[in-house]
């Protein structure tokens, strides 16, 4: 399981989120890295990346609109990075599809992915809660 | 300026390994240019007031280790995805750094990671570290102009 108690920022929203991202994520890298042939395992592979990445956009645009109804400062070179992501998102997944599910880009993006992801809630993420602690938001609103 | 911008990404590539591997334990030490002897090479180009680039080492061992501990899977070989996440970690690692000399008034930008060896030149500002730590050894080599 790649979700850690340490990544949990007070906020019982978000935190609910990101739990829910990274079980899609586990789910998705496992499919990923099954020891079985491509052929075997890529309608699986396909199934758990659309289940994961309308959850990215869902969760991103909900992290959004918390970060603006508490007014953080960082909100808008937070949403640039969220945009880059689901713009690299979407380009890949496209490209994907167009070469008939290439494994090798397939596992590229499950690496740039995994890495991404833990960086940003550990790093990014941590400021917006950092700011709400600083100015005494309750963790359920 | 040499001190300067090495002792930024010796403290980012700490930073980085505590926080996304829960590492603790560094220790850090200068080594010959040229002498890396790793699997896994991932340039990272910079443009702006400064020009050049960054080269990781990662050593396989290295490499392996911090996937397995970022996925909680077991990895045995430097495949797509090994790279493409150790070349993630490399482009983070450089962009904190990046931010960093923002705060300075030296602003660059980032090129996308790339695997491959370097070329020998002449750089103004040339360092290379390797940091030790528990799940194997990393090294960086420095290699920067100031743009004219």
């Amino acid at each position: 399981m790649l979700w850690k108690d340490k990544y949990r920022l007070g906020v019982d929203v978000i935190d609910a989120q990101h739990k829910e991202l990274f079980m899609r994520v586990d789910k998705f890298l496992r499919a990923l890295r099954d020891s079985t042939s491509w052929e075997e395992k890529v309608s699986r592979v396909n199934e758990t990346l659309d289940f994961m990445n309308g959850y990215v956009v869902e969760h991103f645009r909900d992290e959004e609109e918390y970060q603006q109804k508490i007014g953080y400062p960082g909100y808008k070179m937070h949403k640039k990075i969220h945009d880059d992501m689901v713009h690299y998102v979407v380009k890949v997944t496209t490209e994907y599809k167009e070469k008939g599910y290439d494994e090798q880009l397939m596992q590229q993006f499950g690496g740039r992915l995994l890495a991404w992801l833990i960086n940003h809630v550990a790093a990014e993420d941590q400021r917006i809660s950092a700011y709400a602690r600083s100015k005494g938001v309750k963790s359920d609103e | 300026m040499n001190d300067s911008i090495f002792t930024k990404f010796l403290e980012a590539t700490k930073n980085v390994f505590q926080l996304m591997l829960d590492l603790t334990e560094f220790s850090d030490s200068p080594v010959e240019i040229g002498s890396f002897g790793s699997d896994l090479d991932i340039c990272i180009g910079i443009t702006g007031d400064l020009e050049g680039e960054v080269i990781y080492h990662f050593p396989s061992e290295t490499s392996l280790n911090i996937v397995k501990i970022l996925s909680g899977m077991e990895f045995d070989s430097i495949d797509e995805f090994v790279t493409s996440a150790i070349s993630e970690i490399a482009n983070i690692i450089s962009g904190n750094v990046l931010t960093e000399l923002s705060k300075e008034e030296t602003n660059c930008d980032l090129l996308p990671p790339e695997v491959k060896k370097a070329e020998e030149k002449d750089y103004e500002i040339r360092r290379a570290c390797c940091i030790v730590t528990s799940v194997g050894n990393v090294c960086f080599d420095i290699r920067l102009n100031r743009a004219k």
